[in-house]
C-alpha cells in the first residue's frame, strides 16, 4: 500500500510558527517566482486544502499555506527553517528516502531553488485559516460501548401473546420479532422435508430410503430429537462442520506463490479439526490448541496439528535476502487477519498501516499481536502420532526380553557346564590361534538418529533413522532428535594388552552411493571418536579410563580432513570419507598406552560424533600384537581368545560367575548355546520403532517485530512487544495481564494470547463466542444473525436478533464452550422446523425473510452437491481421515487435495473460496459452467448410471417402482402422480430413441432419466 | 439475501431486466414488482451477475487483449533505446543499486547486443528483434516508466495484474467483469490462453473473493478439449439431450414457482440454457479453421517459431469479435541454455541475446498479425491490445550476457482504443534502469484502463471481511496525457 488513510495532526503544534516575523521582500519575490508556481503545479493536487475537499488529500499534508507547511503531515514538519539537509520537504524532492513529486523526480535546478529558499528561512506569505483536521484518536472507553465488545449480557427470552409456536427459548425471540413485523411463521416442514435438512446440515449427506422411513414411522415426540442425536454422533457430522471451519482458517496444503510447493503434512491440520469437532471439543480449547498447541503441549501429535492453523497460509516457494523480511512481516498480517476475521470477527488487516477507520483498532494493537505470534515460524515437523502405542509397544518388547534372559541364565547353569567342559576338553586346544586382528562382538547399540542393528560377524549397520526436530518416545524415554548423529557401541573383552583399534567401514549397495556413509553422497564425518575402558564387573576399586587413540592409519584420508580430526578433541573438525572409490575402508589407532585390562573383564564403549548421518557398515577389532602399523593382516571374530582369556585367568575352568558371558562366546561352537544365544539377540533387534509422521505446522523460529509505519519495513519505528487488543481488555493497561499473571511471567506469548482470547471476562472471550454461535447460526440457517460473520465491526451488518445472539452467546459459554447441544437448541425450535412455503404477505413485508417466517430455501455447498453425486450413485467411500487425494477418488470432498495453483474445478465451479484469506460466508454463484458439468460431465453421467442400477436391480423391477426409489434417494419424497406420468413418459420417449436391445435401451433411459434427476434443482437445494 | 457486495455508484444489476430474459412464470413476477420496490437494495447475488452494467461515463475501450511477455522482457532490448547505455558497455553502472535484481549483478553496464532502428513518423526506436512489430509503432503508445515492487515472477505477476502482491486478490479481468457485466451469453468474459502454465499460475488470473461469476476461464493450448465438459457424452444425442434439458426446465420452473424469492433459481434455469448454447458456440469460437488461408499466413500459423501463439492471437481476434471483455496471453518461448524455463520464457538470466531472440521470433509476426487484423477490421476502435511482462530487466550485468529482474522500470505499450499512437510516456535514466520521469506504477496504470473502459477506478469497490477493496489498492492516478 502506498498512501494510506489519512489523519491531520493536531492544531496545538501551530503555536509555535513564526508567521509574526516580517519576511524580506527579496525573499518573498523569490518565493512567488521560483516556489509558488512549483507547489502549485506539483504538490497541490495531494497536498492542500482543495485536495483535501477532493478527498485527495496525502499523509495529512498541506503545502498551501506556511502553517501547513510548517506543521508538516503524519511524517512531522515539512521543512525547517534555515536547514535544506534537514527539511523532509528537500529530501522527498530529492527522492531520497520519500519520491516526490512521484511522477518523477523535479529538475537539479528546482531542487536547487528550493533548497536556497529554506536556507532564506522559507519567507512565505500564505498565511491563512488551514483547516487542520484534529487527528482522530481513538476513545477505547468509547469503544468498548460498541455492542460486540461488551461483557456478555445475561438475557431473559421475552414472553409473548399465546397461540404462536414456541418450542424453545430460540422461539420466543423469533416470535417476538415476527410479532413486531406482523408476520405470520409458518407451519411446521413435512417430515420428508425435515429429516433432509437435518441430514444435509448435520453431516451433509442425503437421508437413505430407509433412514427416511424409519423416522417417518417413529410417532414418538422425540423422533427428531432421535435423529439430531445420531447425526451429531456420527463421525460424518465432523466432516460437515469442519469445511465451515477450514473455510475461515483458509486451509490449503501448499505454499501458492512460485512453484505452489506442497505440504505433504498440511492434512494433519484438517484431520485435527475433524476430530475435534467429532469429540466436541470445547470451542475455547478449540481456540487455544490451534493459536497455542505446539507450547501448550510440545510434541503431542494433535497439539501440533493443531497450530498448523497458523501458518496455514501463503508462503513464497523462492525468497532471498533482499525479499525475506518483506514475506514475513506478509506472513504475520497473513496469521492475522485469520485470526481476527476467524476469530474475533473483526479486520485486523487494516491496521497494519495506520489505526482503524472505524474500528476502535490501533495500530500499536496490530503489532502487539504480530510481537504474539513473532516466535512462530512454519514447517513440517516428523512427530509420532500415537506415543501411547509406541510406549506400549516399548513395554511388550522390555516384557518379551526377561523370559528369554532368563531362559539363558537357566542354560547356562543347567547345560553350560557340561557342554563346555566337554567342547574345551576335546576342541578347543584345535582353534587357531588369534589373528593379528580380532573381531569384536557388539553387546548394545544406540543412536542419536539412526537406527543400528547389529549382524553376524560383528556388523554394526544401519537401518533408517529419524529427521532431526523429530519428537520420540524412543527406548522408554521421550526426546528430541537432534541433527548430528552420535552412536553408542559396547563390546566386551577378557583379554589383556589391547594395542589398537581398527575401525572398518564397509561399502554395500543398500548404502546412498555404496556407502559407506548414510548422508546422501555416501559421505560421513566423523567429527570425534572416543573410547571408554570400565571393569565390567563393576569393580568399585578399578577405575574407568578414557583411552587415547593416535591415528596411524587410515585407507581413505583427505589432506585437509584426516584421520587425526577425528581423535583431535575438537568437535569442528572430522575425517572425512566420501564415497569415491565405492570399496571398502578402514582406519587404524593405536593406544598410547596399551590397555592393561580390568581383572573381572572390560567393557569398552566407542562414541563416535558425526556432523548429519553416521556410517552405514562397520565393525571394530582389536589386537595384542605390539605394532599392527596397517591394516593387512587376517580377521577373526574375538570369540576364542575371550574363552582362552577367560580360562586362563581363572585356573583353566569356567567360573560359575563367567557363565552367562560365556554364552555369547561358545555360541558358534554349540547349536544348543547358538539357539539360547540367537534368541536373545533376535529379541533385542526386534526393538520397536515409534511411527513418525509429517505434521506441516509451527516450527521455532522467527525474530523480534518492529512497529512499522505505513507497514514499510523500511520504516520501523521501535520493537513492538506481545499485547492484545486494547479495546478488548476490561480497562486500559500497560501491562497486559494475561489470565491475572503479570506480564513479566515467562509465559509463551502465544499461550497467553490463547488466554486472553478466550477469557470471558478478561480478554476477548464475549467476542469470540458470539462470532462462534453466529456461525452456528448461519450455517442452519443460510445467513447469520449478523450477516457478516468475519466483521463484527462498525463496516459489519448489526444483528437481526441481538438479544438472541447473547442468549446464544450466553448460554454456549455456560455449557463449557460445546457446539452439539447449541446445534441441538437450535435445531428443536419450531423456527428451524418450519416449512420453506413463501406467503405473499409475508413476503410483502419482509422480502428478504430477515425474521425468518419460512425456512430459506438454499443451494448445497460444492463439496456437498460432489458428495451428495457419490451417495446417491451408492458408490461413497464414507473412510475417514488420512492424506489428501486428487479428483478422481469416491471419498468426500473435503479429503480432496487443496492446491493453491491447481484447485479443483468442480470445487472451485460450484463457489469453493480461494484459500488465501479467511472467507466467513460463501457466495452461491450461478455460471453455464455448472451446468456443463451436470450435462456432460463424465462424472455426473457416472453416477446417473450408478443411480439407474440402484433404482431397477433387477429386470423385473417396474418403472414405476424404480422412479419412486429414485426420488426416494435424490429427493428423499415420492413424486408426486403427476411428476412420476411425466417422468415415465420421458422414459419411454428415452426408449424410442435409443439404439440397441430392449434391455440395453431400458437401461439407458434410466440413465437419461436419473440424469435429470440430478440436474434438477431439487436436488441442490435444500428446504 | 442481503450480501456483502457493494458496488458504489455502479447500476445495480437489472435484475427485473435479467428476470425478463429469464422467461419466467408467475411467481417471478410478483418477485419482479417487489425488487423493484427495494431497487435501492444491495444487489442479489441471485440476481444476473454478469447483465450488462452502464459504466461509470462512456467507455473508449470495450475489450482489452493483454499479451503477456511472461518472464519479464527487458525494456534496454526492446522499446526503450538507451544510446548512453550502448557506449559505456562493461563500465561502471551509475546508481547501480544491489537490491534491484533477484540474484547478484556485476553492476557493470551490459549493452544492448541488437541493432536499433527508428520507425514509424513517430522516429520511435525498436530493436531488431521485432521486424514485424516495428512497423506498427505509430500505433502503439509506450510507457516507458512502469514500476512495480516485487522483484520475482509470480509476486510482480500477482501485483502487476491484481494491484498489490498479496495472492487471492481480484484479478484486472475480474474486475472489469464485475463492473461492467458481460457482453455476450455464450461466452465467458474473461479468458486466458497459455500453454506451459506461467509461474504464479492461476492466482494471476485469479477472482480472489469476487464471486466465481467473474472467474477467468483459462484455455490450455497443450490440451486438445479446450473447455471441460463441453462435450456431450459420446453415447449421448444431441435429441437426448435437448429432451432433458426440456424436462429439466419444465420442472426446474415448477420447483421454483413455489419459492419465489429465490432469485438464483431463476438463473439456474437460465444457466442450462446458456450451457447448451455454449456448447455451441464456444467450439465455433475456437474454431481457427474458419478463418481464411491468408489470415492463416498473416498470423504464422503453420510457422513452427511461433505457431502456438499465432493460434493464440487470431483466437483472442475471436473471442473479442464476440463480445469477450478480456483475453490475456501468457507468451515467449526461450530455449535451452539461455537460462529461462518455459513458465517464465523471457527470463533471460544467463543469455539475453539468444533468449531475446526465440521470444521474439515467437511473438512478433503473431502480435503484428494481431494490430494489423484488428485495425482492418475496425476492432481496434474498441479493443485495447496492451504488450508487457511483469517487470523489465537489470542495465547492468547478470553473468557475462545476461540480466536480472529489475521491477524499478520497464516498458510496456498499449495499442488501440483511447490511447494516443506513436506516442511516448514517462522515461527511465539514461541507462534504462530505473524509471525516473512521469513513473507510472500498476495502481495508475490500472486507474487508466479502467478509466478506458468507463469505471472511476475509486468506485470500483468491494466489500471483503469489512474492508471495500479497489483494483487500484489506495493508489492509482489516471495517466491522462496518454488519453486520446
Amino acid at each position: 500500500m502506498r498512501h494510506c488513510w489519512v489523519t491531520a495532526v493536531l492544531l496545538s503544534l501551530l503555536a509555535s510558527s513564526s508567521w509574526a516575523q516580517s519576511p524580506n521582500e527579496d525573499g518573498l519575490a523569490f518565493f512567488e517566482q521560483k516556489i509558488r508556481p512549483v507547489l502549485v503545479q506539483h504538490c497541490y493536487s495531494c497536498h492542500s486544502v482543495q485536495a483535501q475537499d477532493a478527498k485527495k488529500l496525502q499523509g495529512g499534508l498541506f503545502l498551501d499555506s506556511s502553517e501547513g507547511t510548517l506543521t508538516g503531515g503524519e511524517n512531522g514538519p515539512a521543512l525547517i527553517k534555515g536547514n535544506s539537509v534537514d527539511s523532509r520537504l528537500l529530501k522527498a524532492l530529492k527522492y531520497d528516502g520519500m519520491e516526490m513529486p512521484p511522477s518523477g523526480k523535479l529538475s537539479d535546478e528546482i531542487i536547487a531553488d528550493f533548497a536556497k529558499w529554506i536556507e532564506m528561512g522559507a519567507p512565505d506569505p500564505r498565511h491563512g485559516a488551514t483547516p487542520i483536521k484534529p487527528k482522530r484518536e481513538i476513545n477505547l472507553e468509547e469503544g468498548r460501548k460498541w455492542w460486540s465488545f461488551q461483557p456478555l449480557r445475561i438475557v431473559v427470552p421475552p414472553s409473548g401473546a399465546d397461540g404462536l409456536r414456541r418450542q424453545t427459548p430460540v422461539d420466543n425471540f423469533i416470535v417476538a420479532a415476527q410479532t413486531q413485523q406482523q408476520l405470520q411463521p409458518n407451519g411446521p416442514a413435512s417430515k420428508e422435508k425435515l429429516i433432509r435438512r437435518a441430514y444435509f446440515d448435520l453431516i451433509g449427506l442425503p437421508p437413505t430410503p430407509e433412514q427416511i422411513d424409519a423416522f417417518i414411522q417413529e410417532a414418538s415426540p422425540r423422533a427428531f430429537e432421535k435423529v439430531i442425536d445420531g447425526l451429531l454422533e456420527s463421525p460424518h457430522y465432523g466432516e460437515k462442520w469442519a469445511r465451515h471451519w477450514l473455510d475461515v482458517a483458509r486451509f490449503a496444503e501448499s505454499g501458492g506463490y512460485e512453484f505452489d510447493g506442497f505440504r505433504p503434512g498440511a492434512y494433519h491440520y484438517r484431520d485435527w479439526v475433524i476430530r475435534a469437532i467429532n469429540n466436541d471439543l470445547p470451542y475455547d480449547q478449540f481456540v487455544r490448541m490451534q493459536l497455542a498447541g505446539d507450547q501448550l503441549q510440545p510434541d503431542d501429535y494433535l497439539a501440533a496439528s493443531a497450530s498448523g492453523f497458523l501458518v496455514a497460509g501463503p508462503y513464497p516457494g523462492q525468497t532471498t535476502v533482499k525479499t525475506i523480511e518483506g514475506i514475513r512481516y506478509d506472513q504475520l498480517d497473513d496469521m492475522l487477519m485469520t485470526v481476527g476475521g476467524s476469530m474475533l470477527g473483526l479486520t485486523l488487516g487494516c491496521v497494519r498501516c495506520h489505526d482503524h477507520k472505524y474500528d476502535p483498532l490501533q495500530q500499536k494493537d496490530y503489532y502487539a499481536l504480530a510481537a504474539s505470534l513473532a516466535k512462530t515460524e512454519h514447517g513440517p515437523r516428523m512427530i509420532d502420532p500415537d506415543p501411547a502405542a509406541t510406549r506400549q509397544a516399548w513395554d511388550r518388547y522390555q516384557q518379551a526380553h526377561q523370559p528369554l534372559v532368563a531362559a539363558l541364565q537357566k542354560f547356562s547353569v543347567e547345560q553350560l557346564p557340561q557342554r563346555f567342559a566337554a567342547w574345551q576338553s576335546s576342541e578347543l586346544a584345535r582353534q587357531p590361534d588369534a589373528s593379528r586382528w580380532q573381531i569384536m562382538e557388539p553387546v548394545a547399540l544406540d543412536a542419536e538418529r539412526a537406527f543400528l542393528k547389529w549382524l553376524p560377524g560383528g556388523l554394526v549397520v544401519y537401518d533408517g533413522h529419524f529427521n532431526p526436530g523429530s519428537n520420540l518416545f524412543r527406548r522408554g524415554q521421550r526426546r528430541n532428535v537432534g541433527s548430528a548423529d552420535r552412536y553408542t557401541i559396547t563390546l566386551n573383552t577378557f583379554q589383556k594388552a589391547i594395542t589398537s583399534f581398527r575401525l572398518d567401514t564397509l561399502a554395500d549397495k543398500s548404502l546412498p552411493q555404496r556407502g559407506p556413509g548414510v548422508n546422501g553422497d555416501g559421505s560421513f564425518q566423523l567429527t570425534e571418536l572416543k573410547v571408554m575402558a570400565r571393569p565390567l564387573d563393576g569393580n568399585p576399586a578399578e577405575t574407568p579410563q578414557e583411552l587415547k587413540l593416535k591415528p596411524v592409519f587410515a585407507a581413505f584420508e583427505d589432506k585437509d580432513q584426516p584421520l587425526s580430526h577425528a581423535v583431535d578433541g575438537n568437535p569442528e573438525t572430522a575425517w572425512v570419507v566420501r564415497s569415491t572409490a565405492k570399496k571398502d575402508n578402514a582406519a587404524v589407532f593405536e593406544l598410547e598406552t596399551p590397555l592393561a585390562g580390568f581383572a573381572g573383564g572390560t567393557e569398552l564403549t566407542f562414541e563416535l560424533k558425526f556432523r548429519d548421518l553416521g556410517i552405514g557398515r562397520m565393525r571394530f577389532s582389536f589386537s595384542t600384537e605390539p605394532n599392527p602399523a596397517t591394516w593387512a593382516g587376517d580377521l577373526t571374530p574375538q570369540h576364542v581368545g575371550e574363552m582362552r582369556a577367560i580360562l586362563a585367568a581363572n585356573a583353566n575352568k569356567l567360573p560359575d560367575h563367567q557363565r552367562e558371558a560365556m554364552v555369547r562366546w561358545f555360541s558358534p561352537f554349540d547349536v544348543e548355546t547358538a539357539k539360547i544365544y540367537q534368541a536373545v539377540r533376535d529379541q533385542i533387534m526386534a526393538e520397536p520403532r515409534a511411527a513418525l509422521t509429517e505434521v506441516y505446522t509451527t516450527v521455532a523460529g522467527g525474530q523480534d517485530v518492529y512497529l512499522l509505519r505505513r507497514g514499510e519495513v523500511d520504516n520501523k519505528q521501535g520493537k513492538a512487544e506481545p499485547g492484545f487488543v486494547q479495546v478488548l481488555l476490561p480497562t486500559n493497561a500497560a501491562v497486559q495481564p494475561a489470565n491475572g499473571q503479570p506480564a513479566s511471567s515467562p509465559t509463551d506469548p502465544r499461550i497467553a494470547l490463547s488466554d486472553w482470547m478466550t477469557s470471558v471476562d478478561r480478554g476477548a472471550g464475549p467476542l469470540l463466542a458470539r462470532v462462534m454461535v453466529n456461525r452456528l447460526w448461519q450455517h442452519h440457517f443460510g445467513e447469520g444473525i449478523v450477516g457478516t460473520p468475519n466483521d463484527f465491526g462498525a463496516q459489519g451488518e448489526r444483528p437481526t436478533h441481538p438479544e438472541l445472539l447473547e442468549w446464544l452467546a450466553a448460554q454456549f459459554v455456560s455449557g463449557g464452550w460445546k457446539l452439539k447441544p447449541l446445534h441441538k437448541q437450535i435445531m428443536l425450535s419450531a423456527v428451524y422446523q418450519q416449512s420453506h412455503e413463501v406467503s405473499a404477505d409475508n413476503l410483502q413485508r419482509d422480502p428478504t425473510n430477515r425474521y425468518l417466517w419460512h425456512f430459506q430455501t438454499r443451494r448445497l455447498d460444492a463439496e456437498l452437491i460432489r458428495d451428495s453425486l457419490l451417495a446417491v450413485g451408492g458408490n461413497l467411500d464414507s473412510s475417514l481421515y488420512g492424506p489428501s487425494i486428487l479428483d478422481q477418488t469416491p471419498r468426500r470432498s473435503v479429503y480432496l487435495r487443496v492446491k493453491r495453483s491447481e484447485l479443483i474445478p468442480m470445487m472451485t465451479m460450484f463457489d469453493a473460496p480461494e484459500p488465501t484469506q479467511s472467507v466467513g460466508e460463501r457466495i452461491s454463484t450461478t455460471v453455464p459452467t455448472q451446468s456443463l458439468a451436470m450435462m456432460n460431465s463424465p462424472f455426473v453421467r457416472q453416477q446417473a448410471e450408478k443411480l439407474a442400477l440402484r433404482i431397477r436391480p433387477a429386470k423385473e423391477t417396474p418403472l414405476a417402482q424404480a422412479v419412486d426409489s429414485a426420488y426416494r434417494i435424490a429427493f428423499a419424497r415420492i413424486p408426486s402422480e403427476a411428476e412420476r406420468v411425466q417422468m415415465l413418459a420421458f422414459i419411454n420417449a428415452q426408449n424410442s430413441i435409443i439404439a440397441g436391445d430392449p434391455e440395453t435401451k431400458t437401461t439407458q433411459a434410466l440413465v437419461e432419466f436419473c440424469q435429470v434427476l440430478l440436474c434438477l434443482n431439487e436436488f441442490v437445494y435444500i428446504d | 439475501m442481503a450480501h456483502e457486495n457493494s458496488m458504489n455508484g455502479i447500476a445495480l444489476p437489472a435484475r427485473r431486466q435479467f428476470l425478463q430474459r429469464a422467461g419466467l412464470g408467475f411467481g417471478s413476477l410478483a418477485l419482479a414488482s417487489m425488487l423493484h420496490q427495494e431497487s435501492n437494495a444491495a444487489p442479489s447475488v441471485g440476481g444476473d451477475p454478469l447483465a450488462l452494467r452502464s459504466p461509470h461515463f462512456p467507455a473508449k475501450v470495450k475489450s482489452i487483449i493483454w499479451l503477456f511477455m511472461t518472464g519479464g522482457p527487458s525494456q534496454v532490448d526492446t522499446w526503450d533505446y538507451k544510446p548512453e547505455l550502448q557506449k559505456r558497455d562493461g563500465q561502471d553502472l551509475a546508481g547501480s543499486d544491489p537490491k534491484t535484481g533477484f540474484f547478484t549483478t556485476s553492476g557493470k553496464c551490459l549493452k544492448s547486443p541488437f541493432e536499433w532502428k527508428q520507425h514509424g513518423e513517430s522516429g520511435s526506436w525498436v530493436s531488431g528483434i521485432f521486424p514485424h512489430l516495428s512497423q506498427h509503432t505509430d500505433k502503439m503508445c509506450f510507457l516507458h516508466s512502469m514500476h512495480l515492487k516485487q522483484n520475482n515472477h509470480a509476486p510482480a505477476s500477482i501485483e502487476l495484474m491484481c494491484g498489490t502482491n498479496r495472492p487471492g486478490l481480484p484479478a484486472l479481468g475480474a474486475w472489469m467483469t464485475y463492473g461492467l457485466g458481460s457482453m455476450n451469453e455464450d461466452l465467458p468474459s474473461y479468458v486466458v490462453l497459455h500453454d506451459t502454465r506461467p509461474r504464479g499460475d492461476d492466482q494471476i488470473w485469479s477472482a480472489g473473493f469476487l464471486p466465481k461469476t467473474y472467474q477467468a476461464l483459462s484455455l490450455d493450448a497443450r490440451r486438445k478439449e479446450a473447455v471441460d465438459n463441453l462435450l456431450r457424452d459420446s453415447k449421448h444425442s444431441d435429441a437426448q439431450q435437448r429432451a432433458q434439458l426440456d424436462l429439466i426446465r419444465q420442472f426446474n420452473n415448477e420447483h421454483a414457482a413455489s419459492r419465489p424469492s429465490q432469485v438464483d433459481l431463476a438463473a439456474r434455469i437460465n444457466s442450462y440454457e446458456l450451457a447448451y448454447r455454449m456448447q455451441m458456440a464456444a467450439p465455433d469460437a475456437l474454431d481457427l479453421s474458419k478463418e481464411s488461408e491468408a489470415t492463416h499466413k498473416m498470423y504464422g500459423l503453420d510457422n513452427p517459431d511461433c505457431g502456438t501463439f499465432a493460434r493464440q492471437c487470431l483466437l483472442s481476434r475471436r473471442l473479442v469479435e464476440r463480445g469477450v471483455r478480456f483475453v490475456q496471453i501468457f507468451a515467449g518461448k526461450g530455449v535451452n541454455g539461455d537460462g529461462s524455463v518455459n513458465d517464465v520464457p523471457w527470463d533471460c538470466h544467463s543469455d539475453l541475446e539468444t533468449n531475446h531472440r526465440s521470444c521474439g521470433l515467437y511473438t512478433d509476426q503473431p502480435a503484428a498479425a494481431l494490430l494489423a487484423d484488428l485495425d482492418a477490421r475496425g476492432l481496434l476502435e474498441s479493443t485495447l491490445v496492451i504488450w508487457g511482462g511483469e517487470f523489465g530487466r537489470t542495465s547492468d550485468s547478470q553473468g557475462s550476457k545476461g540480466r536480472d529482474h529489475n521491477p524499478n522500470g520497464f516498458t510496456i505499450w498499449m495499442a488501440g482504443a483511447g490511447v494516443k499512437g506513436g506516442f511516448h510516456y514517462g522515461a527511465t535514466d539514461e541507462f534504462g534502469y530505473k524509471a525516473v520521469t512521469n513513473k507510472v506504477h500498476v495502481n495508475d496504470l490500472h486507474a487508466t484502463l479502467l478509466h478506458l473502459l468507463g469505471l472511476e477506478h475509486t468506485k470500483l469497490t468491494y466489500r471483503f471481511n469489512g474492508r471495500d477493496y479497489r483494483l487500484t489498492d489506495v493508489a492509482g492516478n489516471v495517466i491522462s496525457d496518454i488519453l486520446v
